[in-house]
């Protein structure tokens, strides 16, 4: 049996939502999943970020076969963050999460470059939630992945919704951008899919903004395991795995 | 009873199945989808296409009358005769509400006419399905600046401010002549939306027609997940869709 990741799944307590790290392990259990990268809560995203990641990393190393930590870093921070991102990613964050609707920036801003810049050469894929419009739309994300062509880059949600229509043609672009389904919805994705073929994506699910196990069921139903394994871990354990295994 | 408020008669399925909705309907009763709003798509796209899109969903709906609900369109642009194909819809056709989208049809809802056809609607007892969630032209507070200016008119927003708009949904709807449509946001969104929204005023849809991708059964999945109290989502189901009817009526 090959390895199945979960992208994205959202762990701690933000205004609308509580979801623990053992919520999370049952909610994997729940769905077949062996592991999933958790990440920090918006206010963690935007404000006190060491914080945040070290939540993140604690949670992880409670069920370190399980979990996956990442980091996020607000670009605003500039200097501060950059130190930020490298002490999260030498306690062992593996992925960079920037989410430019909430942390108030345009995904191609200058502003982030630095951030880009520290996480290739951390090997840290880095996940920018994309949809938001003016703020994170599937081109900004190719832009950003033409000018560091050794990041790879996920883009979060293709888009959705309103740009769902660029997602694939933008990914389709630039060979270190990979697809992640979570709010773009399993009908819709699966042609994305269909038109990028198994290796451009990760399965990600958004818990528990989203039911971690009504994603993974839809997904499957669309896009049978048998056929699309690598889209459900072995693509995103390649990327993690640069840094060192896992 | 489940009451799809959302649903189009796509322009695949009139271009494959010739305003037969055989097909259509053994996926809306595979998931017990006891009736359907359903909006028109070729109208919604082309000006050119509109009244003949009127006219397809109405003998759409006119082949299953007691589950299909008929919705149609029109054009501000098209000024006068914009005006006209609103009430020879309702009048001559039986359209029981109005869909527009915006952002499609390329029009601002600052246009003179649109206010017009609002004030028609009113006088025509019918509600406005509005695509929202999306600018420039279909954010959930520009439709609430209607509804301001409209009272008499019932207003529906019918994503309920897709997937990051939502919150500003939930204040649109504080006004009593704007409901939601859940239809776009994610599980734990519906779940806020139902607590802080008048529970009256909330309706499901799935979008499905589209296309041919069946998004029917995704959106059932993420409703009946959500943590919403069974007697609210059978409300939301099954008697609010009809209650819109009779209000605006
Ligand atoms: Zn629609």
């Amino acid at each position: 049996m090959l390895v199945t990741i979960d992208c994205y799944c959202a762990v701690g307590n933000d205004r609308e939502y509580d979801f623990s790290a053992d919520d999370l392990i049952r909610a994997l259990d729940r769905a077949g999943v062996n592991r999933a990268v958790i990440t920090p809560v918006d206010r963690y995203m935007v404000v006190d970020n060491c914080e945040g990641n070290k939540f993140i990393l604690e949670s992880a190393q409670r069920h370190p076969d399980r979990l996956i930590p990442s980091c996020s870093i607000n670009p605003w921070f500039g200097k501060r963050g950059e130190q930020e991102l490298r002490r999260a990613a030498t306690e062992g964050a593996r992925l960079l999460v920037l989410h430019p609707f909430i942390q108030g920036y345009q995904a191609n801003d200058d502003l982030a470059w630095p951030l880009i810049e520290i996480a290739a050469e951390e090997r840290l894929p880095v996940y920018i939630h994309t949809g938001p419009p003016g703020n994170a739309s599937p081109w900004q994300v190719i832009d950003l992945a033409e000018q560091y062509p050794t990041a790879d880059f996920i883009m979060g949600h293709c888009g959705a919704t309103d740009f769902w229509n660029d997602a694939a043609l933008a990914a389709l672009s630039c060979e270190n951008v990979y697809v992640e389904p979570s709010l773009a919805r399993p009908f819709k994705f699966a042609a994305h899919m269909q038109a990028l073929g198994p290796a451009k994506g990760v399965m990600g699910s958004f818990a528990p903004i989203n039911d971690l196990a009504v994603e993974w069921t839809e997904m499957r139903k669309l896009l049978p395991p048998g056929d699309w394994s690598d889209f459900y871990g072995p693509n995103l354990l390649r990327l993690l795995a640069k840094r060192g295994p896992l | 009873m489940i009451i799809d408020c959302h649903t189009h008669w796509g322009i695949a399925w009139q271009e494959r199945d010739r305003g037969d909705p055989a097909r259509w309907m053994a996926i809306a009763d595979q998931h017990g989808i006891t009736k359907a709003f359903l909006y028109p798509h070729a109208g919604i796209v082309r000006s050119d296409s509109c009244a003949v899109d009127n006219d397809t969903v109405a003998a759409v709906a006119a082949s299953a009358p007691d589950r299909l609900i008929p919705v149609a369109t029109a054009w501000p642009q098209m000024k006068e005769q914009g005006l006209e194909e609103v009430r020879r819809a309702v009048e001559v056709l039986g359209a029981r509400a109005l869909k527009f989208h915006p952002w499609l049809q390329g029009f601002s809802l600052a246009d003179p006419y649109l206010g017009r056809i609002c004030g028609l609607a009113a006088e025509l007892r019918v509600p406005i399905f509005f695509h929202d969630g999306t600018p420039c032209y279909c954010l959930p507070e520009q439709i609430a600046g209607l509804a301001r200016r409209f009272q008499a008119t019932c207003f529906v927003l019918a994503h309920a401010g897709l997937v990051w708009n939502w919150r500003s949904a939930i204040e649109a709807a504080r006004r009593s002549n704007v409901w939601l449509c859940l239809c776009g946001p994610p599980q734990r969104a519906l779940e806020v939306i139902c607590q802080r929204a008048d529970p009256d005023r909330i309706l499901w849809g799935s979008d499905f027609g589209f296309g041919f991708a069946d998004s029917i059964g995704y959106w059932l999945s993420v409703f009946r997940a959500a943590r919403i109290p069974d007697t609210m989502k059978e409300k939301i189901l099954g008697v609010n869709p009809l209650h819109l009817l009779q209000s605006a009526l």
